[in-house]
């Protein structure tokens, strides 16, 4: 019994569905309020959801219809399957077991792949075009992003995000890694496809890239991965940096100051070209990490 | 060749506020071909001018931009006025200078918010569009509309300025010098910004003479061409301005050219203001016109806005000929897409400031060939239906 609440309403299910889209609206109604606008209400995302829900859902000539619909939804139950694992609301964790950050990371990078595959079946020119730019991204950000946050885990000693979270709790890690803190943090927008890094959708040029052709409830479900990620995403950052969560106070807390700087950032520049995407991460993120990484190896070896 | 793989960039497109088709021929990312197709917004104004007359076309031409509605007016203005050998009294030339020199600063400051849009820089376009908000009020304080104020009549104009309304305009004036002076520093100094302008799009001096590019776009390359001074028209001989060039001629050396002309449009309007002649607003042209035809030449925020007016004497022209400065910069599209990034493509466009409804003109497809009749006309329509399955 205590499995399937788990699964379906808290932490899996509706908590996170619900919740991502609150946080949707948060980040779009400050990114609208640095922008000198007035942004959505406060109920528009569940608005769009329900729209989108209810509409017809147009299938392309020339995809594979089976990929076409299953996509959608394994991109989904990524999402909700990484929820499982993070101390959501500042909650402990429902499941737990030494390793499970490399399988949250993995469940949450499954988006990513499903919209990259989502693309690269229709034969839009759009559509490809956005789907090689996605994945060209993912394997940019990825690396530096998983070993940002395999910092924290080194300094605990321990791959299992309960540990880490309690460990973070007494080492405020953004003191002791600032630059794990900052590759995580903007590695999360390479993820989440948030301005600068939105060049996979950028309108301008490719319309809405990987998604373009999808319509209703498969963008729905989309929208809804994305956003339980950004939930999630915010929730691994702040636990591991921000001094561990350890009760709700701390996890609205935390996450919601976490995203304010994220909206800040987004308004702040440009949208990067995908090869300036690729040669940040390369040049920069990735290299500062790891001499990041090198630092922690000898100081704990010279501490023991 | 099959396997070339085109991205269509329009008739609707989100880069497009307008339609237009542009086909990008990618390896990858990097474009190797590109081509375009224009003329959806044909709507046959020139041929509609000819049953109007000389009042009423005014209304007409004015509408053919709606963002430079009033250089539309005043070219046509003072060609009819040289036309029919009526000169428009000093106030009323200053008060269209003015009135230009507002709409340049409203171009321009949309111009900017767009670019910033193409690049993904959504905060530059809503600020920069939310400071052009006062140069609209300014606009509709004076002549009562935001768009086509309707400003110009034929022998002067419709409106006056008096001590309240100048004191708005140079309150308006002075919050958005202070503006203009903030994005000038953002567009040459943020750094994300930079690397998608900088060394984008370069056209060199010997490219822009050659294309034969007019306007901000061509005084971005080092060419100094700007019809307010080579050709002074309005009043714009006694209160001159100086012309903007800059040597790099990539993208950020066109924004740097638009934000430093509104520096310029802000002195004349202010010289314009403190010295405005006394006067008459209105000369009396005939209803008819002599007949004759004149060439009339103003610069419109783009750049040389060109009419060629024929009267044959009666109260409605005999042919108007337009051409609008998007006509002359689509070439540079073209020529600088090859060999860049799909990512610069909006931009690029773009950089050129287009405008397609104005720049559409009467299309000629594979032209050359024979005239057909309007007998032959509708024999091909009743064999092509006869032919349909």
């Amino acid at each position: 019994m205590n499995a399937i609440a788990a699964l379906l309403i808290f932490p899996g299910g509706l908590f996170v569905l619900f919740g991502g889209m609150a946080y949707e609206w948060a980040d779009r109604k400050l990114v609208a309020r640095l922008q000198n606008r007035l942004g959505p209400r406060w109920f528009q995302p569940l608005a769009d959801t329900v729209k989108l829900l209810a509409k017809e859902e147009v299938i392309p000539s020339g995809v594979n219809s089976f990929l076409f619909l299953g996509l959608p939804v394994a991109a989904l139950a990524g999402a909700l399957t990484a929820a499982l694992y993070v101390p959501l609301a500042g909650l402990a964790p429902s499941y737990s077991f030494p390793g499970d950050l490399i399988v949250t990371l993995y469940a949450l990078s499954l988006l990513t792949l499903c919209t990259g595959l989502a693309g690269a079946n229709t034969s839009d020119r759009f559509s490809l075009v956005g789907a090689t730019r996605t994945l060209t991204q993912l394997f940019s950000y990825e690396a530096p992003f998983l070993l940002a946050l395999l910092g924290p885990a080194m300094a605990t000693g321990s791959w299992q995000i309960n540990q880490i979270n309690q460990y973070a709790a007494q080492h405020w890690l953004l003191v002791a890694q600032p630059v794990g803190f900052v590759v995580a943090l903007i590695g999360l927008m390479g993820k989440l496809e948030l301005p600068p890094f939105d060049a996979p959708e950028a309108e301008t040029e490719i319309v809405a890239g990987a998604l373009t052709e999808y319509s209703g409830r498969g963008l729905a479900l989309f929208r809804l991965g994305k956003n339980a990620e950004l939930m999630i995403g915010l929730t691994l950052v702040a636990s591991f940096y921000f001094g561990g969560i350890a009760n709700p106070l701390e996890f609205f807390g935390k996450t919601l100051g976490l995203l304010l700087g994220l909206s800040a950032l987004q308004t702040l520049m440009a949208r990067l070209r995908i090869d300036q995407t690729v040669g940040l991460w390369w040049r920069y993120g990735a290299l500062l990490v790891l001499a990041q990484w090198l630092l922690l190896i000898l100081a704990q070896g010279v501490m023991a | 060749m099959p396997d070339k793989f085109i991205i269509p960039i329009g008739p609707q497109h989100p880069a497009l506020k307008e339609p237009g088709h542009f086909e990008f021929t990618v390896d990858g990312e990097v474009v190797t071909g590109a081509s375009v197709r224009l003329g959806y917004v044909h709507r046959g104004i020139e041929k509609a001018t000819e049953s109007r007359n000389w009042n009423q076309n005014l209304y007409l031409l004015e509408r053919i931009c709606g963002i430079c509605s009033h250089t539309h007016a005043m070219a046509y203005c003072l060609g009819v006025e040289k036309l029919a050998g009526v000169v428009a009294p000093p106030r009323a030339q200053a008060i269209r200078t003015l009135v230009g020199e507002l709409e340049r600063i409203h171009s321009h400051l949309l111009w900017l918010g767009v670019a910033a849009h193409e690049a993904g820089f959504d905060t530059l376009f809503m600020y920069s569009w939310r400071d052009r908000e006062t140069v609209m009020d300014v606009l509709e304080g004076l002549t009562g509309n935001r768009v086509n104020y309707s400003a110009n009549v034929l022998g002067g104009v419709k409106v006056d300025i008096n001590g309240q309304q100048s004191d708005s305009i140079r309150k308006g004036l002075d919050f958005l010098e202070e503006r203009t002076r903030h994005y000038l520093e953002v567009v040459t100094t943020d750094t994300v910004f930079l690397q998608r302008t900088r060394g984008i799009g370069v056209t060199t001096n010997e490219q822009a003479e050659r294309l034969g590019l007019v306007g901000p776009t061509a005084r971005a390359s080092s060419v100094v061409r700007d019809i307010r001074i080579d050709a002074p028209y309005a009043a714009y001989a006694e209160y001159p301005v100086s012309v903007v060039t800059e040597a790099a001629g990539d993208l950020e050396a066109r924004f740097i050219v638009r934000i430093k002309e509104l520096f310029e449009s802000y002195r004349v309007i202010r010289e314009i203001l403190d010295k405005l002649p006394e006067g008459e607003l209105q000369a009396r042209v005939p209803r008819r016109i002599k007949a004759g035809e004149t060439i009339s030449r103003v610069e419109a925020p783009r750049g040389e806005l060109f009419y060629f007016i024929k009267s044959n004497g009666t109260d409605t022209p005999d042919r108007i000929k337009v051409r609008t400065p998007t006509m002359c910069n689509m070439a540079s599209v073209l020529a600088l897409a090859v060999g860049h990034q799909l990512a610069d493509m909006p931009m690029i466009l773009v950089g050129v400031d287009p405008c397609f409804s104005c720049n559409d003109r009467s299309v000629v497809i594979n032209g050359g060939g024979d005239c057909w009749t309007w007998e032959q006309l509708r024999q091909y329509g009743i064999d092509y239906y006869r032919r349909k399955p």
